[in-house]
């Protein structure tokens, strides 16, 4: 903003920083230290930041005797299934929204508009019937399949991407003999690079992230997914120093994905207002 | 636009199935289930109004309610007001921003329940951090999240939302306030505005918008509240009594832990009416602050 801010302004402006930066970080800090402590350590009083010894066994521990290498593979599993079925679905939709003029176009906008605001606890329980009457409760189809039928918030994003593309990519398409399919995947797809990533980055989060829905689909213990397993060492009163491995391991993929793609997920976020 | 409207039915197809099984059949389910008393597994028994009337008669739903307001009343206003300061000092000239950024949206992308494990465990009472703060200036250690007192519980809950949510409405404000055109500040400076006073008649009032739009989603979010509880506490059943209770809770207690679908819809309406009258109440004295153009 303005360039001459005086100085002792700017000071107090990095302080309060600095402190809030701390704040929002030291959970995290807090999270690995714990992670390395030993047994004996986690209950010393002064608690130590950096552990003496540093006891790695923790991870070991969550890795193979909790299964968390298997959570892990499972939240992989269904993320990458989401992920598929919501950028291939969302941009087929977005695609049919911009392209055609149809009777019932606007009501579907309308209805987008509907699925983001009624909440999550109205439709639960139906939704939980329809999967239990098709004998899909404790399986991943649940959690899976409903990213097959486009959602409003992605087909939104890529809606308002696919809209600025010039009208003339599709009539000079057509013209050279294109069907729709083909324009579709040869023409707009690889022209919405920029807008899929960002949707893969929201799916992504979106999925690694839930608790709701495998907590009531899962029942089966080698099926649950990182929050899940992680719900269920809280529930058992492990060792704090086991719980936070647990916490590193279901924290570290996120963060990682977040990192490389920190632009498309804060611009989406900046440009919609929402999160996955 | 193409005249071919069949093309428009064929792609919009999955949205369109979507709508009709996992929206309307459950909307009008939902609503059919409220009526009846039923638990997954028989059939349905109409009950009439018994579910809506027995819910409103529970001291545990105006428990709950009084839960859930006061985690708003805590929550929003701090969550809003922080994010606009410090979306305020990150537009400044200063640097290492994106270092800070980062800082402040790592929260936002990190799993709930991982959040929730630590949190709890810095809340502990005996080994836990914040109470060895306290013990270093001599403050009695406090009884974060078991105290007898709802009022410390659901405010060190709101605490730790804040945490989380932060990132996500700063993001928000940031991007409203780097819209401001440079030329309107660097007009008023040299008509001599000083830089309280940009803030409060210029900036303020442009960036109103984002800061009705963040304080719209965390209202919302904090009536929707579930993983932050799921993660802070472990079990629903065994590790939240009742005087720290929110709706959202009692909706998937009564429904998963004990398959009474009945009360458990009319409760999840009951609290989608309510974050609809909160919603249309903002949105009635948003006309009275928030500037558009």
């Amino acid at each position: 903003m303005t360039k001459n801010t005086p100085w002792p302004l700017k000071l107090l402006i990095y302080a309060l920083l600095l402190a809030g930066a701390f704040v929002m970080i030291f959970p995290f800090i807090w999270m690995i230290s714990t992670s390395l402590k030993t047994v004996g350590a986690i209950s010393q009083m002064p608690p130590k930041l950096i552990p003496d010894p540093i006891d790695f066994s923790n991870y070991t521990t969550a890795w193979t005797k909790v299964n968390f290498g298997k959570y892990t593979f499972n939240s992989f599993f269904i993320v990458v299934f989401d992920m598929i079925g919501s950028l291939f679905s969302c941009a087929v939709v977005a695609f049919g929204l911009a392209l055609f003029n149809f009777k019932g176009r606007g009501l579907i906008f309308m209805v987008m508009l509907a699925t983001l605001m009624i909440p999550g606890q109205v439709t639960m329980i139906p939704t939980y019937f329809i999967w239990k009457q098709f004998h899909a409760l404790d399986t991943y189809y649940p959690l899976i399949v409903p990213s097959f039928l486009a959602g409003a918030f992605g087909i939104f994003l890529l809606h308002q991407y696919m809209k600025a593309l010039p009208k003339e990519l599709y009539e000079s398409a057509v013209i050279d003999g294109c069907s729709p399919p083909g324009i579709f995947a040869r023409i707009y797809l690889p022209l919405c690079k920029p807008a899929l990533a960002a949707l893969g980055v929201f799916t992504f989060m979106g999925a690694w992230n839930n608790t709701l829905g495998p907590l009531i689909y899962l029942q089966t213990k080698e099926l649950y997914t990182l929050p899940l397993g992680l719900l269920y060492l809280k529930s058992e009163n492990v060792n704090q120093a086991l719980l936070m491995a647990g916490a590193v391991i279901t924290t570290l993929p996120v963060v990682i994905v977040y990192l490389f793609a920190q632009k498309h997920f804060v611009q989406g976020i900046a440009s919609t207002g929402m999160k996955g | 636009m193409r005249k071919q409207s069949y093309w428009g039915y064929i792609f919009t197809l999955p949205f369109i199935i979507n709508v009709l099984v996992f929206l309307l059949f459950p909307i009008a389910f939902s609503a059919y289930i409220s009526f009846t008393q039923y638990d997954l597994f028989n059939a349905p028994k109409w009950v009439g109004l018994d579910n809506w009337i027995n819910v409103l008669k529970k001291e545990e739903f105006w428990i709950s309610m009084r839960n859930v307001f006061y985690f708003a009343l805590v929550f929003v206003p701090l969550q809003s007001g922080i994010a606009f300061i410090v979306a305020f000092m990150l537009n400044q000239a200063i640097r290492a921003k994106a270092m800070f950024r980062l800082f402040y949206f790592l929260p936002v992308v990190t799993p709930w329940l991982a959040g929730g494990v630590v949190w709890s465990w810095m809340f502990n009472y005996q080994y836990g951090v914040f109470n060895w703060f306290l013990s270093l200036v001599n403050i009695d250690p406090v009884r974060w999240l078991d105290s007898k007192s709802w009022v410390v519980v659901i405010t060190s809950i709101a605490l730790v939302n804040v945490w989380k949510g932060l990132g996500q409405s700063m993001i928000i404000i940031l991007a409203g306030m780097q819209n401001v055109p440079k030329e309107v500040l660097e007009a008023s400076q040299i008509d001599g505005a000083s830089g309280w006073k940009q803030l409060t008649r210029i900036v303020f009032p442009m960036v109103t918008p984002m800061v009705y739009m963040v304080m719209i989603l965390s209202t919302i979010s904090a009536f929707h509240a579930f993983d932050v509880f799921l993660g802070l506490f472990g079990s629903i059943q065994t590790g939240i009594p009742e005087r720290n209770m929110i709706p959202n809770l009692l909706v998937y207690r009564d429904s998963f832990l004990l398959f009474k679908m009945g009360p458990a819809s009319a409760m999840a309406w009951l609290l989608f009416f309510v974050i609809l009258v909160i919603t249309l109440f903002q949105r009635y004295f948003e006309k009275k602050w928030v500037h558009y153009d």
